[in-house]
C-alpha cells in the first residue's frame, strides 16, 4: 500500500466561540503508527475528523501525501476511518459491510468479493460471511470494522478510540493485533485514545492534546523523560508534582514543607515553580546517594498492584507517592511507620509553573 | 381493575336515573333543524315527556328498528319515504294509532295521507322537484331546467347530480315517480338517460342539495324542503316542481313493542296537531303541512298543494311501488350508481355523434342507444313473482342469496358490456 | 393477584372484542340453517362489483400509502437532517390533521378542491381547465393520505433520529455520498419507523368508512360492508364477508409489517453516540425548504382553513371564498349542542383512562412477569387495530341485543356505555403500545432497588413504575382521546339517541342538513379547538416531565 505523509499546518477550528483546535502544526510520517493522546474534549477527535473530511477548519492547511486536502468531500479522500463504536450497519451481512467500500468504488464483482475474503482473512474472521453484525462478540465487531476499512486500500488509516469498547482483557489483544497489522501493512496509521498506556505501547510517536492544542510531539519514551510541562508530565505515567519557591539551592513549599536540592538540579532562585519526580524513582529507606533529595515522612496507606506495592507518604503536609517494586514473601510497611525518602538527582525536575 | 368496575357500575347507575324520566325516542331521517324545532315545541308543552331523537339514514332506522327487541325498541318512526313504513308494518314493527285526524283530508291527489291499514299517518307533504346552483348554471351558460325530460339533454352532460333509490327513499320515490309516469321501459330510458348525464350519484339524498347548494353540481333532483330551505338559508340556488312529479306524505309511526306506547301516541298526535303543522313553515324546514287549515299562516308564495299552486299528474300507486322496491333499488344501483363511469362515457359517445350527425339518422347510433339506455329488465319481467320474491325475501338462506347475486351480476355485466359496445358503435359513426 | 388482573383483562377483552368479531365472522360463514358454508364467500368473488371493491379498496390503500410517503419522508428526513426552525412547523404537521376527523376535512376540501372548489374556480379562471382532484377514488386518496401522513412522518422521524451518525459517517468514510447513501444505509435504518408508519396508513386506509361516504365513492369495500349492512339488513351475510376479508387484510398487512421488522430494531444510537449530523442550509435552500414546508402546511391545514371559514359565514357556492360574516353557527350550536361537547370529553376521558389502566396493566404482565399465555393478551389488544370500527360495531350490534344494563331497562346497545366500550377497545392497541415502549425503557434494576428496600409488588408498581412511565402513560391517554374523538364508524353504528352522542356524530348530524352545514362547521372548529389544547397541554407537560414517551404518539 502507498504510504502517505500527513501534514497539519496551523489548523484553526472553532464552533461558534468555542475553540476546538488552535495553532495545530504536526507531521505524520509515511508509514508512521500515529497516536493522538489527550482527555476527553481535548480536541483529538476533532482533529481526526477533520482529517477524515467531516469537520472543516477555518485557518491553515491539510495536507494528505503533499495535497492539500481542504474542501474534499469525506467520500472523495480515501482515508479509511474506523469508529468508536465500529458503526456496522446492522441491516446487512458482515460480507455486505465489509463489500460496500468496494462497491461503491465500482469495482467488479468478483474483485470486491475476492478483497472482501482477503480483507476478512487479514482479520481472522474468514466464514463470519453472512453473519449479522448483531450476532457477534464485541472484538469480533472491532475485526469487521477494521476488515471493512482496510478492503478499501486507504490511503490512511484513521482509528477513534478503537480499544474503548472492549474489555482488559480483550484490549491488550487486539491492541498486539493492531501493531502485528500495521507492521504488515506498513499504511500510515493515526490513533486516537485517551489511554496514555495504550498509545505508549504501540505508537511511534504521539502528540500529547490539552485544550485543543498540541502540548508535545514524540516518542513515547522522549515524552515519559522530558516532558515539557507540567501536563504532559501528569497525563504521561504518574508524577509527584510539589508548589513552591526556589530561594538559594532550598525549595520551599507550602505542603512539602523546605528541603535542600542536590547541587546538579538548576537551583537559580525563581518563584511558582514545581518539583516533580515520578514515584517510581522513589526508594525508602535506603543508603541515599550523596547528590539526591532526602525527605522523612510517614506511612499513611498502600496499595499492593502486585509487581510492586505503591506508598503514600505524608511528608510534612504533603502526600508523596513511592513505587516499589514487590519480592515474593515481603511485607508491606505498615501503616505509621516512619520513613526516609530519597530521589535521585537525575530523577528530579524542576518545571515552570 | 376495581376502580374500573366501580365506574362501569357508578355510570350504570348513573345512567339509569337519567332513563326513568317519560322518554320518547324517536327514530328520524329528518334533519336536524325540524327534529330540534319539534323537540323543542313538543318539551315546553309536555314538560314531563323527554323527547330523544335518533337520526339515523331510512334504511338504517329500519335495520336499527328490527335489531332491537321488543319491548326494548324505540317509540316513534318518522321518515319520508311510505315504502320504509310499509317494511316495517310488513315485519309486525308498526303498532296501530288512534288518533282522530281533525282536519286533515284523507287524500292528496289520488293518494292516501294516511295508511288505508291505519300503522302510520301522513305528517307532512313532499313534492320531488329539481334544484339548480344559479351561479352554477349561469358559469356554465345553462338554460334552467323544467321538467325531468331535460335533464336528458346533452347540454345537461356532467352537471347532474342524483342519489341511490337504495340509499334514499326520497330519490326512490323520485325514480318511481318517473317510473310510473312514464311507465316501466320509457321510464328506464329516461332515468337511464339522466344517469349518463350525472356527474355523481351520491352516497346519501342529502349529498344532492349539499352539492348543489355549494357549487359542486349544475341541477340536482331534490324532494322539495331540501331546496326550499336551501333558498330560505340565502343560497344561490332555485327550485321548481317538474310537471310529472308526486306530492307524496312524509309519515309518523308508532313502533311497536315500544317502551312507552303512550308517549308515541302523544308525540304523533302533537305532530299532526296544527300546532305541530305550523312548525313545519319555518323558512329553515320549508315542508308542506297535511292540514291545509295550516297553510294560513304561511308566508306569500308559500306552495300549497291544496290549492292547485301544485299540480301532480301521477296517480302514485304505493302498492306497485312498494312491490318493486328492491328490484328497482338493486337495478338502479347496478346499472348506474356501480357503473356510472361506464355510462357516463356511452352518453358522451352518443351525445358525440349526435353532434356529428347534425340530425341525420344512423342505425348504428340507434342501436348504441338502445343499448346504453335500456335496462336489463323489461317492463314484463319485472312484473315476474320469482323475481319480486327473490329480491324481497329477507331470509338469509343460501339459495335466495345465491339467485339474488346471481342475478344483480347478470344485471351488472351486461350493463358494462352494452356501455362499451354503445361507446364503440357511436365512436364509429361518422 | 397478577393472575387475577390478568384473567379480568382477559376475559374483558373475550366479552367486548373476540365475542363481537367472532359474531361477524360466524355470521360470514354460516347457511341459513345454521350450518357451516363458504358459499357466502364464494357468492362474494361472483360479484364483479365486490372484486371491484376489493381492487378498488387495495389500490386506494397503496396509493395512500405512497401519496403519504411523498409527503412524508421528505418531510421526516429534511427535519431530521438540517438545522432550521421548521422544527416546530413539522411537529404542528405532525399533529394537525389527525385531530380532524377526516369525513370533516372531506367536506372542506369538497369546497377548496371539488369541481367548483376554490383552487379549480380560480384555474379555470386563469388557465381554462381544472383538476378533478375530488373526483372517484382521487378524491379518496388525495383526503387519505393528507390525513394519514403523520403516521410515516413521526414514526420515521423517531428512527431516523434514532440513527448514530457514525453510521452515516463510516458510509461517506468508505466513499458513497447523496443519494446512494441515503438509499443504502440511512433509509434501510430507518426502515422499521416507515413500515410500522406505512402499514398503519394502510390499514387506516383501508378501513375507512367516512371519506369514501362524504365524497360518494360506493365502490370500495368498507362503503360497501356499511351499504349492505344498513340497507339490505342484517341479515345479508355479503356484508359479513366483506367484514371478514377487511379484517384478514388488515391482520395481514399489519403481519407483514410485524415480519418484515423482526429482528430489525435498529436503534443504533447508543448511549453517549451522537445522531444523524445536522447540516446548514445555505439561504437559497432555506427559502425553498420553507417554501416546500409552507405548501405542505398549507395543503395539510386546507380542511381546518375550510371549516374555520364556513363555521363564520353564512353561503359558500360557486365561488371561491365565502360570503357574509356571522356568529349565528356558533350560537346555534352552543344552544343546541353543548352536551355534544362534554359528552365527547366524558365518553372519551373514560375511554383513555380504562385504556391507559388496561395498557399499564397489560405492558406490566408482558414485560415483567412471566405468566403462561402472556403473549396472547398483547396480540388480542393489538388485533383491535385490525378490526374496523363498522365491524366491530355490527359485532356488538349483534352480540347484545336484548342484553340489559344491571339496574335498569335500557339496552346496552342504546346507551352511551357501549360507546365508552368501543372506543376503549379500538384505541386501546395505541395506549398499550405507550405503555409498553415506556416499560421497555425502564430498566428492571429500578424495580428490584425498590424491592431490595422494602417496597412490595404492589407499592413497587404505584411508586417507582407508574410514577416513571407517567410519560408514556399521558402519550397513550392523548392518543387515545384524540383518535376516539375523531372516530366516526363505530359511533355512527352505535348512536343511540341524540342527547347522547358525542361532538363526531354530532358534527355527522348538522353536515346532514341543508342549514347544518354552519353549525356543523362550527362544532367541528370546537372539537379542532379542544383536542388541540389537550394535545398542546399534553405536549407541554410531557416536555416538562421527560421526553421518553412523546416521540411515541403514535408509534405502534
Amino acid at each position: 500500500m502507498a504510504k502517505v505523509k500527513v501534514e497539519a499546518r496551523g489548523i484553526e477550528l472553532s464552533y461558534g466561540s468555542t475553540r476546538v483546535l488552535r495553532d495545530i502544526t504536526l507531521t505524520v510520517e509515511p508509514g508512521e503508527f500515529f497516536a493522538l493522546l489527550g482527555p476527553s474534549g481535548s480536541g483529538k477527535s476533532t482533529l481526526l475528523r477533520l482529517i477524515a473530511g467531516f469537520a472543516q477548519h477555518q485557518a491553515g492547511q491539510l495536507l494528505i501525501g503533499g495535497n492539500d486536502v481542504t474542501g474534499i468531500a469525506p467520500w472523495k479522500r480515501n482515508v479509511g476511518m474506523v469508529f468508536q463504536n465500529y458503526a456496522l450497519w446492522p441491516h446487512m451481512t458482515v460480507a455486505r459491510n465489509v463489500a460496500f467500500g468496494l462497491e461503491e468504488r465500482k469495482l467488479p464483482r468478483d474483485v470486491v468479493r475476492q478483497r472482501t475474503d482477503a480483507a476478512l482473512e487479514l482479520v481472522g474472521l474468514t466464514g463470519y460471511e453472512s453473519r449479522r453484525p448483531n450476532q457477534l462478540s464485541g472484538g469480533q465487531q472491532q475485526r469487521v470494522a477494521l476488515a471493512r476499512t482496510l478492503a478499501i486500500e486507504p490511503q490512511l488509516l484513521l482509528l477513534d478510540e478503537p480499544l474503548s469498547n472492549l474489555d482488559a482483557k480483550l484490549r491488550v489483544q487486539m491492541r498486539q493485533e493492531l501493531l502485528r497489522l500495521h507492521r504488515r501493512l506498513s499504511i500510515t496509521t493515526i490513533f486516537v485514545t485517551h489511554d496514555q498506556e495504550e498509545a505508549m505501547t504501540i505508537c511511534d510517536r504521539i502528540a500529547v492534546m490539552d485544550q485543543g492544542v498540541i502540548q508535545q510531539i514524540g516518542t513515547p519514551i522522549e515524552l515519559f523523560d522530558h516532558p515539557v510541562n507540567r501536563f504532559v508530565a501528569q497525563f504521561v505515567g504518574s508524577l509527584n508534582l510539589f508548589e513552591g519557591n526556589l530561594t538559594a539551592g532550598r525549595f520551599a513549599s507550602p505542603t512539602l514543607g523546605e528541603c535542600e536540592l542536590p547541587p546538579s538540579v538548576e537551583r537559580a532562585a525563581r518563584s511558582d515553580v514545581h518539583l516533580a519526580f515520578r514515584p517510581h524513582v522513589v526508594r525508602l529507606n535506603e543508603i541515599p546517594d550523596s547528590d539526591g533529595l532526602r525527605l522523612e515522612g510517614q506511612i499513611a496507606g498502600s496499595e499492593f498492584m502486585g509487581e510492586f506495592v505503591r506508598y503514600e507518604i505524608r511528608v510534612h503536609q504533603a502526600i508523596v507517592i513511592a513505587d516499589q517494586s514487590h519480592a515474593r514473601g515481603a511485607d508491606r510497611i505498615a501503616d505509621g511507620t516512619p520513613v526516609r525518602l530519597s530521589v535521585p538527582a537525575g530523577e528530579l525536575r524542576v518545571m515552570e509553573a | 381493575m376495581k376502580a374500573y368496575r366501580q365506574v362501569v357500575v357508578l355510570a350504570a347507575a348513573v345512567f339509569a336515573g337519567a332513563a326513568l324520566a317519560d322518554t320518547i325516542t324517536v327514530v328520524t331521517s329528518f334533519p336536524k333543524e325540524l327534529t330540534s324545532a319539534y323537540k323543542a315545541a313538543y318539551e315546553k308543552k309536555y314538560p314531563n315527556d323527554k323527547l330523544e331523537i335518533l337520526n339515523k339514514g331510512t334504511s338504517s332506522g329500519i335495520a336499527f328498528v328490527r335489531e332491537q327487541p321488543a319491548g326494548a325498541r324505540a317509540e316513534v318512526f318518522w321518515a319520508s319515504a311510505p315504502d320504509a313504513f310499509e317494511v316495517l308494518a310488513a315485519g309486525n314493527l308498526l303498532e296501530k294509532v288512534d288518533i282522530p285526524s281533525s282536519g286533515i283530508p284523507d287524500k292528496i291527489g289520488s293518494y292516501p295521507i294516511n295508511d288505508p291499514e291505519g300503522y302510520y299517518r301522513g305528517q307532512a307533504l313532499a313534492g320531488y322537484g329539481l334544484m339548480w346552483n344559479t351561479r352554477y348554471l349561469q358559469a356554465h351558460k345553462l338554460p334552467p331546467p323544467k321538467e325531468w325530460a331535460d335533464l336528458t339533454k346533452p347540454v345537461y352532460f356532467g352537471h347532474v347530480a342524483t342519489s341511490a333509490p337504495s340509499r334514499s327513499g326520497t330519490t326512490q320515490l323520485t325514480y318511481e315517480t318517473i317510473l310510473q309516469g312514464e311507465g316501466w321501459d320509457a321510464g328506464w330510458t329516461q332515468i337511464l338517460q339522466i344517469g349518463g348525464n350525472s356527474a355523481a350519484v351520491t352516497e346519501r339524498s342529502f349529498g344532492v342539495p349539499d352539492g348543489v347548494q355549494n357549487g359542486q353540481f349544475g341541477i340536482g333532483l331534490v324532494v322539495d324542503f331540501f331546496g326550499l330551505a336551501a333558498m330560505a338559508s340565502g343560497f344561490p340556488v332555485e327550485f321548481v316542481y317538474p310537471s310529472v312529479t308526486a306530492i307524496v306524505p312524509a309519515n309518523i309511526g308508532a313502533i311497536a313493542g315500544s317502551k312507552n306506547p303512550e308517549g308515541a301516541k302523544r308525540f304523533i298526535a302533537f305532530t299532526l296537531s296544527e300546532e305541530g303543522q305550523q312548525l313545519l313553515l319555518s323558512p329553515k324546514i320549508s315542508r308542506l303541512p297535511v292540514l291545509p287549515a295550516a297553510y294560513a299562516k304561511a308566508p306569500a308564495g308559500y306552495p300549497n298543494p291544496f290549492d292547485g299552486t301544485i299540480k301532480a299528474k301521477v296517480n302514485f300507486d304505493s302498492a306497485l311501488s312498494e312491490s318493486h322496491y328492491y328490484v328497482v333499488s338493486s337495478l338502479f344501483d347496478q346499472i348506474i350508481t356501480f357503473r356510472l363511469k361506464e355510462l357516463q362515457a356511452a352518453t358522451k359517445a352518443i351525445q358525440d355523434a349526435d353532434k356529428r350527425l347534425g340530425g341525420r339518422q344512423s342505425k348504428e347510433l340507434d342501436e348504441a342507444k338502445r343499448l346504453a339506455w335500456t335496462a336489463p329488465v323489461s317492463a314484463a319481467q319485472s312484473k315476474d313473482k320469482e323475481l319480486l320474491a327473490t329480491f324481497k325475501s329477507k331470509k338469509g338462506d343460501d339459495a335466495t342469496i345465491r339467485r339474488r347475486t346471481q342475478i344483480e351480476e347478470e344485471w351488472s355485466s351486461k350493463a358494462k358490456a352494452n356501455y362499451a359496445r354503445a361507446v364503440e358503435l357511436a365512436n364509429a359513426v361518422k | 393477584m397478577i393472575v387475577a388482573v390478568a384473567l379480568a383483562i382477559g376475559a374483558f377483552l373475550v366479552v367486548f372484542l373476540v365475542v363481537p368479531i367472532a359474531s361477524v365472522v360466524y355470521t360470514a360463514f354460516t347457511s341459513g340453517d345454521g350450518g357451516f358454508t363458504l358459499s357466502h364467500v364464494v357468492t362474494f368473488f361472483q360479484i364483479s362489483l365486490m372484486r371491484e371493491s376489493f381492487w378498488n379498496s387495495l389500490y386506494v390503500a397503496g396509493m395512500s400509502v405512497l401519496i403519504a410517503s411523498a409527503i412524508a419522508v421528505p418531510l421526516a428526513y429534511f427535519t431530521v437532517r438540517y438545522r432550521f426552525r421548521g422544527a416546530l412547523l413539522v411537529q404542528t404537521l405532525g399533529v394537525l390533521p389527525l385531530i380532524m376527523p377526516p369525513f370533516v376535512g372531506a367536506v372542506a376540501m369538497q369546497l377548496l378542491f371539488g369541481r367548483s372548489g376554490s383552487v379549480n374556480l380560480l384555474l379555470n379562471d386563469a388557465f381554462g381547465f381544472s383538476i378533478p382532484f375530488m373526483a372517484g377514488l382521487n378524491g379518496v386518496i388525495f383526503v387519505e393520505s393528507l390525513h394519514y401522513f403523520p403516521f410515516i412522518l413521526l414514526n420515521l422521524a423517531v428512527s431516523l433520529r434514532n440513527i448514530d451518525g457514525a453510521m452515516e459517517e463510516s458510509a461517506q468514510n468508505l466513499g458513497t455520498s447523496g443519494f446512494r447513501l441515503f438509499r443504502r444505509i440511512v433509509f434501510p435504518l430507518a426502515l422499521p419507523g416507515y413500515v410500522a408508519g406505512a402499514s398503519l396508513v394502510f390499514v387506516k386506509v383501508f378501513d375507512d368508512l367516512g371519506t369514501p361516504l362524504v365524497l360518494g365513492v360506493s365502490n370500495m369495500l368498507a362503503p360497501q360492508a356499511f351499504l349492505r349492512i344498513t340497507s339490505v339488513g342484517l341479515e345479508d351475510p355479503i356484508g359479513y364477508v366483506i367484514s371478514v376479508l377487511m379484517i384478514v387484510f388488515s391482520v395481514a398487512a399489519l403481519g407483514l409489517a410485524a415480519r418484515i421488522l423482526k429482528g430489525r430494531d435498529y436503534a443504533t444510537l447508543q448511549r453517549g453516540g451522537t445522531s444523524l449530523q445536522k447540516r446548514s442550509l445555505s439561504p437559497m435552500q432555506t427559502v425553498a425548504a420553507y417554501a416546500w414546508i409552507g405548501l405542505v402546511l398549507l395543503l395539510v391545514l386546507s380542511p381546518h382553513i375550510g371549516i374555520l371559514l364556513i363555521s363564520f359565514t353564512k353561503v359558500w357556492s360557486y365561488s371561491v371564498l365565502p360570503e357574509g360574516i356571522t356568529l349565528a353557527h356558533y350560537a346555534t350550536v352552543f344552544e343546541q349542542s353543548s352536551h355534544m361537547i362534554t359528552n365527547t370529553l366524558l365518553y372519551c376521558g373514560l375511554a383513555a383512562l380504562f385504556n391507559v389502566i388496561l395498557g399499564t396493566a397489560i405492558a406490566y404482565i408482558i414485560l415483567r412477569t412471566k405468566l403462561p399465555g402472556r403473549q396472547m393478551l398483547d396480540w388480542t389488544a393489538s388485533a383491535a387495530l385490525a378490526v374496523p370500527g363498522v365491524v366491530l360495531g355490527i359485532g356488538y350490534l349483534r352480540t347484545f341485543r336484548g342484553l340489559e344494563l344491571p339496574f335498569t331497562d335500557t339496552a346496552l346497545t342504546a346507551s352511551w356505555i357501549a360507546l365508552v366500550l368501543a372506543y376503549t377497545v379500538r384505541r386501546l392497541p395505541y395506549a398499550l403500545r405507550s405503555c409498553m415502549a415506556a416499560l421497555q425503557q425502564m430498566h428492571v434494576s429500578l424495580e428490584e432497588a425498590a424491592e431490595n428496600l422494602g417496597a412490595a409488588k404492589l407499592r413497587t408498581i404505584r411508586r417507582i413504575v407508574v410514577p416513571l412511565m407517567a410519560g408514556g402513560i399521558l402519550a397513550g391517554f392523548v392518543t387515545s382521546f384524540i383518535t376516539a374523538a375523531v372516530e366516526l364508524s363505530a359511533t355512527i353504528m352505535l348512536s343511540a339517541s341524540a342527547s347522547q352522542a358525542p361532538m363526531s356524530y354530532g358534527i355527522y348530524l348538522y353536515l346532514q342538513s341543508i342549514a347544518g352545514r354552519g353549525p356543523g362547521a362550527a362544532l367541528g372548529v370546537i372539537a379542532v379547538v379542544i383536542v388541540g389544547l389537550g394535545t398542546y397541554a399534553s405536549h407541554r407537560l410531557l416536555q416538562a416531565q421527560s421526553t421518553a414517551g412523546e416521540q411515541r404518539l403514535v408509534n405502534t
